[in-house]
């Protein structure tokens, strides 16, 4: 039983493993086919990512809302809810951060840079409640209604940074700068890492103590494994969803104050949100959908977005290739999560595969004992 | 002659317990063959196997006198065995016909294929009796006709034995009379069953032999006309079981539930409920008789808010609640639902968070929104231990424990502490009959200790053993409620049937 219980907390990491190593071959492979050196360009991507103090500092900085995201992503997947909605609720987060930190300017930093964040995180929270709130009243399918609202969210950002945020000469599309005051302190001087990436540490273990450990971590979860069993079991099902897409919103909303008022960035832009908003979904996928797991799996991402620059500028390499090993770390990482959630179990009964029993058969009782 | 199936030395080992031991038996062609045994004992795993759903660590298969290693259900039923799954694998918008065709392999077009296939179950079922006819919506047939369907489906792909795992828990007597009447002349015609049931009746009315398992382990293989309950049930739990019961007489104290003129109507003014009115005192058990599907399930979703009434009114304790919803009424009551897969489970939880679901949110299982696992530990080994749930551990899925232990998670679940409502539909619904025995005694002492208890059950053995007065539903209404005293099996019967109206106390 002991050997058991070790062998299998240690084969997902051995498995995960094995699938990078696999990956990073791959990738080589390709390289090597598009005719670069596979190695140097393999050396560039490790110096464009942690060469230096910046350049560390560059990839932990992107970490912040690929994590964020993520965990958006898990809060809403644990009621069963598949919200795509992130880059609208990091552009609705940001717009009220922007606003917050173009206006009120005479305010101190302790006051005004607390009240951006929050604006960031109440903006995100607001555009996913939208789409809550249609799934609450009138079962309006979550995927479409968050999908929808992110259209509509760029939208509104195009016609904010050419109207009336745009930055006084008028001349790019984007906002004024926003204040001192409200932005994130560097964490290390010069560099873009500010102190928003401890928050958003805090924030991965501040979920994780609230999935595992809470009352509604509880309701939540019971939610998502048998919503009718959770309401016979006096469950409010409906609010817990609903709270579930709100947060998860707000920490999209977070990550989309966090790359106005945090890192390099001075203004807002039409396309902040760079795509963070799916590319974190996919670190949820990479971590299992367990929290903390997302934290190293941000970090592979972050590394290929920050290194993969270098890549391009010093040997050559497309960044289509980039994206390619973006692509492999799904497939053969998520992939493999399959292999180990196959192994040492028995096939899955086929009684178990149809949620829902038939009009007639629910007077029928699934048996698998 | 080899005998069709002749299993022998079968072992399968699930981390923390071995479900089949050296396991052999054999079923001949033509014979009927049953399989007893605890909750737990290893039947579905045993059968599972010879439907290649599961892969034994040991032992040989032969069917025909010849060795074979199934290796999926698609193989078995090339083999000549097939399944019928307690949960139907119908499609309920198409018709007898098409639900046979699929998936059957032809190399014909799939049109005309379908005529054939057509023709084909008219033949079958003229042949045993079925009374089916394939042009029909699988849909708009009752569960025991669905039944039926699923057999057909394995008698058009060619299977010679025929596995049914607990295909009576969701018949009404006369279905379960159908059903024999089905199986005997399958028998009759050549086929062999293997068939598992909890129920010592039906073992002994229709099996030829039985074999019975008790921790994975053969006890024997008995002819059934040579045994009989007593002995049976002593073979499989090791010890004798009562399984009647004394309910020694009491005055009801104060109503706890008062129930006056429900009515429900579904969207189309579809009467569900219509003019519902009783009372059950403390230390009662009032007992909803009834075929299933008659409104016993809109009974209780309004009784415990999930739905809410079109008119009438509850009363709890003298209070009238309004609003009702789930999460107030499990302050005041318990609730085993009918269906545990649906309502009661969560089979992808660990069976400690499945035992939890009533509690976690007070005191001390947690504290300002904090749970605290440690006490959930200690709780659920508690529950274990009082309950008699066989499972490797708490961490477990829910999935892996066997019917009757998840019966009784959720029986636990509710039971435990003593809520003076308590609402319980089916309870039994897959037990053993030593697990049975047990659900008797804590739903009498619930009632000794004055708890007020609603019991749907569509068993007249069990309402007529356990109720103190008794009320009949049939499509929604009350055509009877009476004192327990004033009827007998057969009566109840008929008035379930909607026979005579007649309505007294
Ligand atoms: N997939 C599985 N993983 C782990 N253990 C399992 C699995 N399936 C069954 N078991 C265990 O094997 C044992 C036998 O289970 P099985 O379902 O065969 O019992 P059963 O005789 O059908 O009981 P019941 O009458 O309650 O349906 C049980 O202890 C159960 O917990
Ligand atoms: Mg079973």
């Amino acid at each position: 039983m002991r050997r058991d219980q070790v062998t299998a907390a240690l084969s997902p990491v051995l498995v995960n493993l094995g699938a990078l190593l696999l990956t990073v071959a791959i990738s080589m492979g390709v390289i090597a086919v598009s005719g670069n050196d596979p190695v140097a360009a393999m050396r560039a991507l490790w110096d464009g990512a942690f060469g230096g103090r910046t350049q560390i500092a560059g990839t932990l900085s992107k970490m912040i809302p690929l994590m964020l995201v993520a965990l958006g992503w898990i809060v809403a997947y644990r009621a069963r809810r598949v919200s795509i909605g992130f880059e609208g609720q990091i552009l609705a987060g940001g717009i009220l951060a922007t606003w917050v930190g173009l206006s009120f300017s005479s305010l101190p930093m302790v006051i005004h840079l607390p009240l951006a964040v929050l604006a960031g995180v109440v903006g995100g929270a607001l555009w996913a409640g939208i789409a809550a709130v249609l799934w609450a009243r009138r079962s309006v399918n979550e995927i479409i209604s968050t999908l929808l609202l992110n259209l509509i969210a760029i939208q509104i950002v195009n016609w904010l940074v050419r109207g009336p945020f745009q930055e006084s000469t008028g001349t790019f599309p984007r906002s004024g700068p926003i204040a001192p005051s409200a932005r994130w302190p560097e964490l290390i001087e010069h560099t873009p890492l500010s102190w928003d990436f401890p928050l958003a540490l805090a924030t991965v273990f501040g979920i994780w103590f609230v999935l595992k450990r809470t009352t509604f971590g509880f309701r939540l979860q019971f939610t998502g494994a048998n919503e009718e069993a959770a309401r016979y079991g006096g469950i409010d099902t409906r609010s817990v969803t609903v709270i579930a897409l709100v947060v998860s919103g707000a920490l999209a909303g977070l990550a989309g104050s966090s790359l106005l008022l945090g890192g390099e960035s001075r203004s807002m832009s039409d396309n902040f949100s760079a795509n963070y908003g799916f590319e974190g979904i996919v670190v949820a996928l990479l971590a299992r959908n367990h929290p903390i797991a997302c934290i190293p799996a941000a970090l592979l991402f972050a590394l290929l977005r920050q290194g993969g620059g270098l890549m391009e500028a010093r040997v050559g390499v497309p960044s289509s290739v980039v994206m390619i090993t973006q692509g492999l770390v799904i497939l053969l990482v998520a992939g493999s999560g399959f292999l180990l959630d196959q192994r040492g179990r028995v096939r899955v009964d086929a009684e178990e595969s149809t949620p829902h029993p038939p009009t007639e058969a629910r007077r029928a009782t699934v048996e698998v004992g | 002659m080899a005998p069709l199936l002749q299993m022998t030395g079968i072992t399968k080992r699930f981390p923390g317990v071995v479900a089949c031991r050296d396991v052999s038996f054999a079923v001949e062609a033509g014979e009927i063959h049953g399989l007893l045994g605890e909750n737990g004992a290893g039947k579905s795993t045993l059968v599972k196997i010879l439907y290649g759903l599961v892969d034994p660590d040991e032992g040989r298969i032969e069917i025909d006198g010849r060795e074979v290693r199934i290796r999926s259900p698609r193989h078995a039923l090339a083999l000549g065995v097939g399944m019928v799954h307690q949960h139907f694998m119908l499609v309920p918008t198409m018709t007898v016909a098409e639900n046979v065709a699929l998936g059957l392999r032809s190399d014909r077009p799939p049109l005309s294929r379908l005529r054939r296939v057509a023709a084909k179950v008219a033949e079958l079922s003229q042949r045993y009796g079925f009374h089916i006819d394939p042009d029909q919506q699988v849909g708009e047939l009752s569960v025991g006709l669905q039944q039926r369907v699923e057999i057909l489906k394995l008698l058009c792909r060619g299977a010679e034995l025929l596995v049914l795992d607990e295909p009576t828990a969701v018949l009404t007597p006369q279905e379960w009379q159908q059903l024999r009447g089905t199986m005997r002349s399958l028998a009759d015609a050549g086929k062999a069953i293997v068939f598992i049931s909890h129920k010592l009746d039906e073992q002994l009315s229709i099996s030829d032999r039985c074999t019975v398992l008790r921790d994975g382990s053969v006890m024997g293989t008995v002819a059934t006309a040579e045994t009989d309950k007593a002995s049976l049930a002593r073979m499989m739990v090791g010890r004798d079981v009562v399984l009647r019961t004394e309910r020694p007489p009491r005055a009801p104290g104060r109503p706890v539930l008062e129930v006056h003129g429900l009515h429900l109507n579904a969207a189309e003014d579809r009467c569900l409920l219509a003019d519902i009115s009783f009372t059950i005192a403390q230390g009662e058990i009032v007992g909803i008789a009834g075929v299933d599907g008659n409104g016993q399930r809109e009974l209780v979703e309004v009784l415990m808010g999930i739905r809410t009434a079109t008119t009438g009114t509850i009363r709890h304790e003298g209070e009238t609640v309004t609003r009702l919803t789930p999460r107030r009424y499990n302050r005041i009551g318990a609730v085993i639902p009918e269906d545990r897969h649906r309502m009661a489970i969560a089979l992808g939880l660990s069976v400690r968070e499945n035992l939890v679901l009533k509690d976690f949110c007070r005191q001390p299982f947690s504290h300002r929104g904090i749970t605290r696992p440690r006490v959930f530990r200690d709780f659920c080994a508690s529950l274990l231990q009082e309950f008699d749930i066989r499972t490797p551990s708490l961490d477990v899925a829910m999935r892996q424990l066997s019917g009757g232990n998840q019966q009784k998670v959720v029986l636990a679940r509710e039971m435990h502490r003593d809520p003076g409502l308590l609402i319980a539909a089916q309870p039994t619904r897959g037990l053993d009959v030593g697990a049975i025995e047990f659900v008797y005694r804590r739903l009498l002492e619930h009632r000794e200790r004055g708890g007020a208890t609603l019991l749907v059950s569509t068993e007249l053995d069990e309402i007529l053993s356990l109720a103190d007065r008794i009320a009949v539903l049939v499509s929604g209404r009350f055509v009877a409620l009476l004192e327990n005293r004033d009827i007998d099996i057969q009566e109840l019967g008929l008035l379930m049937g909607g026979a005579s109206e007649m309505v007294a106390s």
